[in-house]
């Protein structure tokens, strides 16, 4: 696996090239400022204690427009291109530099992107317009500023040209996330959420800091124009990368790596994704599952020729996405808040995501990004509408029959829609993108990917299960609810759930609609010869992740740079062919359409077992396995979320806190205490032992004055010696 | 213009607030701090050395000739900033006391202004003796300040910090005067006190011990100040028994007074101790930031988590000015005033808020976000202009410190330093540790169920901040978010002075190396060749 890396890193850089001679289109600017001046009016609207529907208006408008604005970008695209916007830090000194500009860098990546960015963006404040109408004139204005900031944010992650305003997007959406989560500020638990997915990023933003730090100190620039310059330099020659920069480019990827674990919650660091569903269920859906979380895929994507320079780094990424894929899952089977198996499913989803980029399929990962925005979207906002119509009821026990009921057509059906995606039913979206990734995981052969793969599709089967385990329960069986606690004040014998209306009506469909539209551009056909995988392999190929697209390494071969690169060129085609490996002696591409198709089936079989045909059997189930010692574990664990919160706050935040009040206690005790009001005691003690002296007796006074004259005579006497003692001892024996 | 308006005007404010009826000082020395402030916006309009290196305002006087004592006053580009800050903050500072103050307001508001000339005098000292007299006479009218103005355990607090802070600068002095001796022993001229001329002939006439020496005798001066884990001890005491005013100059420009000492005393003057001091210093400064963050983490008093941060946050400061590159030193300086406009703010905050509720407990506390919507507004966001969240002026420094740090080893190719990576990774930790416990401040203060205190007593504030109130704070915000979003306007600024103060350092660090790597060498000859390389010498 190892040389077929160094085969890719040897592709050139073809969008250097592209980018001479084209005028940027600098109205691109506004979709960022787009955002930014929503913010700023809602920010008045806020101030201004508006009781209408303005802020929601005025941002779906402006989140609108920018959509707009990045369909016409797509639509004149000609090729990879910087748009200046203004020096952000400019560092100058003599003969050298350090520059981060407020620039835009637009590829066909960068557009996949921002496309599902600003239009699930629009339509998910449409359906928050009517989701937070409880709240106008009180927290309205202020949410839908905090969305604002997202975008803004996320924008600038997306768009920026170097990382450094990667990291200003990271950290705003990071803030924005504070900000939403904690939306509902006077819940402690909504605060203590929103602190920790700060806190946690914080820990995976440390990582991207000194990430950054060392591209600088290795490149000499943080563009990424500048970086694939630097790296294409050095492509010619396979064999000099593993020589090239010494330990600074072995260690880039894994800070990297530690920033997008971080970011899109994987092992070690997913702890904050699910205690973020305190906040309200829009914020879940666009930035705990849609867009920001794939903030990580999108940065290791955006490095992926960085990734290439170690031979480790890949296989970790592809290692840490499979165990968190299958990890998250176990938990998301036990729990009853739908919202958090949902919170569950997309740690685990985005764990396939990273497992598609470490096993050289960042095509996969894409487009299971793509798919997995629309039908996660689509999932929460069901759930939302839920929580909204049953007074905060998400508990899977007390819900049932909800398809049957009036006016929740609309969301069963939708939310069977998201559910079958998010299984890999065959000839959904979530099907094709997931399968992408699971082949590569067979095809390219590196540290165990075959075992990858097998757990991966174990737990595609385990995702079948615990999705149609909510769908079933909620929205089939017999008619039956409870209402949840937040009942405004109502009576809860005289509640009547509140089914959604239009504007959460038409997103639902809209997205859902998304969410099989999204199954289509695998069957369009490929403009770049030589590569196939449909319209997001297209939009993948023209980006540093090239890398990671079916066939692209033969497209390339066979284009303008087949001479330059001709030996490089044979041996990978043969590479190709030698490693190419198999599932169960058949082509992986083919097989997995049977094989995740079957396993999807098997655990949509277990759920509708025990969770619509025999609901009594799955407590049963769990009964039995609470009753015998040996099996006891298992349910307790993953209903407890294998107490990794637990343990972490013993093993890292409670040493850390006693540390803390170590360091009180030495910093009043020892240091100011001992120390320093020692030091200033010492006058006083001395001067205590000379206080005998001043007795008011003359003839003491006598006796001191004679001593007195008696040491000043000594002093002048030996004066000479004391002074050369002195010299040579302070000053040393330099003239 | 002179120089001599910016220091004799605030004087002149406070001869006139004794002459005047007591109602009427807080007026007065709010349009003479304003009036220096427009002064200095004046002045710094027609600064000419912005991005050079030289000194501008000059302002030559003698003084006591016999001595070469002078008063001679001047300001480069970084000075030019740091006076800038002080003419800024100082009116805030009056006008946010207007509240706090009721009982001897004549003294409170003539000893700021006296602050204010002192304050002053020290960024455009060009004489050593002027800038130590200038040094000294900060503690007076913060002395009283904290004494009259202070809270419950304020005797003991300002007496603390005068004399620990004092007692620290008689080493500097003494530092001073050995180089002044120095000098007019071996020098023609006789004696001089000129910054300049000192920083000349130290740097390339004193032996490296001599170096040393001086060293440690100005960082016992300006360490205190910063203040440098370990001798920072009084500042937390200081923060929490002075008054708003009080803490916001402290925090905003006295600790910047250490800072500006380094740089322009310690670089210039003894670049060869520098570079063999630089890795204790900047460990010093990493324990600085790690330790103090922990110590925030725990604290009750927000007042006293905020005081605490400023040891950790100055921990970046003083690793960007020790990594003897520009990025590192640029960082610095920028950090000084970001510093001073982030941390004041958040003093002016948590004033208001002890204005309205007579305490600072975190247990007592709580939800303020209900009651005082626009001071939670402003409170999280200087909490992350603090926290150094981009876009916010805290970032841009605390990340040129950090790279500066980052790149500061032996082996770089044009600013070659002493530092290196491993130093920039610990530090970054810092910032986790930031987020962590200013957050949790917020999440217990501004958010979480409302919770006030038996003691809350507004007097005549209203609710939520005044329009005052706001006035003092939204010039602040303006100014963190222009140097988050625009530095660049503030880094060219300083380029020539900072590359003055940095210009003999990449040979210094050079032959440091090399010396290194012979001692190293010689270390390893094996005895027997010794008599040989002897020899040779002879």
């Amino acid at each position: 696996m190892i040389s077929i890396m160094q085969s890719i890193i040897a592709t050139p850089a073809g969008q250097i090239d592209q980018l001479v001679d084209i005028v940027a289109p600098t109205w691109a600017q506004f979709i960022l400022w787009m955002p930014l001046i929503s913010l700023v009016l809602c920010g008045l609207c806020a101030a201004l204690k508006v009781k209408t529907k303005a802020p929601a208006i005025i941002t779906v408008i402006s989140l609108a427009t920018s959509f707009v604005l990045t369909l016409m970008l797509y639509f004149g695209y000609e090729g990879a291109e910087v748009i200046h916007i203004f020096e952000w830090i400019h560092v100058h000194w003599n003969g050298g530099s350090f520059i981060s500009d407020f620039a835009l860098y637009i590829d066909k990546l960068t557009l996949l992107w921002m496309l599902f960015v600003t239009g699930l963006g629009t339509l998910i404040a449409v359906y928050a317009s009517e989701y937070m109408e409880h709240d106008v004139g009180k927290g309205y204005a202020r949410f839908f500023a905090g969305v604002s900031v997202f975008l803004f944010a996320m924008s600038c992650l997306v768009m920026g040209d170097n990382l450094l305003m990667l990291y200003l997007g990271w950290e705003g959406v990071g803030f924005a996330s504070y900000w939403l989560i904690g939306y509902f500020y006077q819940r402690p638990a909504a605060v203590a959420a929103a602190k920790k997915a700060f806190i946690v990023n914080r820990i995976g933003d440390l990582g991207l800091a000194l990430a950054i730090y060392l591209i600088w100190s290795t490149f000499g620039t943080i563009q990424y124009d500048g970086i694939s310059t630097a790296l294409a330099a050095h492509n010619n020659d396979a064999a000099t990368f593993s020589a090239f920069g010494g330990w600074t480019v072995h260690a880039i990827p894994y800070l990297l790596m530690l920033a997008a674990f971080g970011k899109s919650a994987q092992l070690p660091l997913y702890v904050w994704l699910p205690d973020a569903m305190e906040g309200p269920t829009p914020v879940s859906a666009l930035i705990h599952a849609a867009t920001m979380v794939t903030a990580g895929v999108y940065l290791i994507a955006r490095t992926y020729p960085l990734f290439q320079l170690d031979d480790y780094a890949l296989p970790i990424v592809a290692w840490v996405g499979g165990l968190t894929a299958l990890f998250a899952a176990t938990i998301g089977m036990a729990q009853y808040d739908i919202k958090r198996i949902m919170a569950y499913s997309t740690v685990s989803q985005l764990g396939y995501m990273f497992l598609g980029l470490g096993v050289l399929s960042s095509y996969g990962a894409a487009y299971h990004v793509f798919t997995h925005a629309f039908f996660k979207a689509v999932l929460f906002l069901t759930c939302g509408a839920i929580m909204h119509g049953f007074a905060g009821q998400l508990d899977l026990r007390k819900l049932s029959g909800l398809r049957k009921m009036r006016g929740w057509k609309i969301v069963s059906y939708t939310m069977l829609v998201g559910c079958l995606c998010l299984a890999g039913f065959p000839f959904t979206s979530g099907y094709f993108s997931k399968d992408a990734i699971l082949a590569e995981a067979f095809v390219t052969q590196g540290s165990g990917f075959e075992i990858l793969g097998w757990l991966a599709i174990f737990t595609a089967g385990l995702t079948a299960y615990y999705t149609f385990r909510v769908w079933f329960r909620v929205c089939c069986g017999p008619e039956y609810y409870e209402p949840g606690d937040e009942l405004h004040g109502d009576d809860p014998s005289s509640f009547h759930p509140h089914p959604p209306r239009v504007a959460i009506n038409f997103v639902l469909i809209a997205i859902a609609s998304g969410a099989i539209i999204a199954a289509l551009p695998y069957f369009m056909d490929n403009e770049t010869k030589g590569i196939n995988g449909g319209w997001v392999a297209e939009m993948v190929h023209d980006s540093p992740a090239r890398g990671g697209v079916p066939n692209a390494v033969v497209a390339v071969v066979d284009g303008e740079h087949a001479t330059a690169h001709e030996g490089v060129a044979n041996a990978v085609v043969d590479q190709d062919h030698a490693t190419h490996g198999s599932i169960l002696g058949m082509d992986p591409h083919k097989a997995m359409y049977y094989i995740s198709g079957v396993v999807g089936m098997i655990g949509l079989g277990f759920a509708f077992f025990f969770h619509l045909a025999r609901r009594k059997a799955a407590d049963s189930l769990r009964n039995k396995l609470l009753a015998s010692r040996f099996t006891r574990w298992l349910p307790i664990a993953m209903e407890n979320k294998w107490y990794v919160d637990e343990f972490y706050i013993a093993v890292i935040r409670t040493p850390l806190w006693i540390l803390g009040k170590l360091f009180a206690l030495i910093d009043r005790g020892i240091i100011d205490g001992l120390l320093v009001n020692g030091i200033a005691g010492t006058p006083r003690a001395i001067a205590k032992w000379f206080s005998p002296l001043h007795n008011g007796a003359v003839q003491s006074y006598a006796v001191s004055m004679i001593g007195g004259a008696a040491l000043v005579i000594l002093l002048m006497m030996f004066m000479p010696e004391i002074m050369s003692f002195l010299q040579s001892t302070m000053i040393g024996a330099t003239p | 213009m002179t120089p001599w308006l910016l220091l004799l005007i605030p004087l002149i404010g406070a001869a006139a607030i004794f002459l005047t009826k007591a109602e009427l000082s807080k007026w007065i020395s709010l349009g003479v701090s304003l009036f220096v402030f427009v002064i200095s916006i004046l002045m710094s309009v027609q600064f000419e050395q912005w991005g050079s290196m030289g000194t501008g305002l000059r302002s030559e006087t003698s003084w006591i000739n016999s001595m070469g004592l002078t008063l001679d006053l001047g300001a480069d580009s970084v000075a030019m900033m740091l006076v800038l800050l002080t003419t800024l903050l100082t009116p805030l500072c009056v006008w946010g006391s207007f509240n706090a103050i009721t009982s001897r307001r004549k003294e409170y508001y003539a000893w700021l202004l006296i602050l204010e000339t002192a304050m002053l005098g020290v960024f455009l000292a060009q004489d050593l003796i002027l800038f130590y007299v200038s040094f000294e006479l900060t503690l007076v009218p913060m002395f009283f300040l904290i004494a009259i103005y202070g809270g419950k355990n304020r005797a003991h607090a300002s007496v603390k910090f005068f004399i620990y802070t004092f007692a620290g600068s008689l080493f500097m002095l003494a530092g001073f005067v050995y180089v002044a001796w120095q000098n007019a022993q071996t020098g023609a001229g006789g004696w001089s006190f000129a910054i300049h001329d000192l920083a000349i002939y130290a740097s390339t006439k004193l032996s490296a011990t001599e170096q040393g020496w001086i060293l440690l005798a100005l960082l016992a001066g300006f360490a205190v100040k910063i203040p440098v884990f370990p001798v920072h001890t009084w500042l937390p005491l200081a923060h929490t028994e002075a008054p708003t005013a009080g803490s916001v100059i402290l925090a905003g420009v006295l600790l910047k007074l250490g800072t500006f000492g380094v740089y322009r005393f310690v670089l210039p003057m003894v670049p060869e101790a520098v570079v063999a001091w630089a890795p204790s210093i900047a460990i010093l400064g990493i324990i600085g930031i790690l330790y103090a963050a922990l110590i925030c983490w725990v604290q009750d008093d927000v007042k006293k988590l905020v005081a605490y941060s400023s040891v950790s946050h100055l921990g970046f400061c003083v690793l960007g000015l020790v990594a003897l590159n520009p990025i590192g030193l640029e960082g610095a300086v920028l950090y000084m005033i970001n510093h001073g406009l982030s941390t004041g703010a958040l003093f002016f905050l948590i004033g208001m808020m002890y204005e309205r509720y007579h305490t600072r407990d975190m247990n007592m506390i709580g939800g303020l976000a209900k009651r005082m919507p626009v001071w939670s507004v402003f409170m999280v966001f200087f909490v992350l202009a603090s926290v150094g969240l981009p876009g916010l002026n805290g970032f841009v420094s605390e990340f040129m410190c950090l790279l500066g740090t980052f790149v500061s080893s032996t082996d770089a190719q044009q600013w070659p330093g002493v530092l290196g990576p491993q130093y920039a990774a610990v530090a970054a930790i810092g910032m986790v540790l930031a987020a962590m416990y200013l957050l949790i401040m917020v999440g217990k203060v501004v958010f979480g169920t409302l919770k006030e205190p038996d003691t809350t007593d507004r007097g005549s504030l209203p609710v939520d901040l005044s329009l005052r109130e706001i006035g003092v704070l939204a010039p602040l915000a303006a100014l963190c978010i222009w140097i988050g979003v625009q530095p660049t306007v503030l880094t060219d600024a300083m380029r020539g002075s900072v590359e003055k103060v940095l210009s003999p350092y990449p040979k210094r660090v050079k032959e440091h190396v090399e010396q290194q790597h012979s001692e190293s060498i010689m270390l390893k000859v094996p005895e027997s060749e010794t008599p040989d390389k002897e020899d040779h010498h002879a």
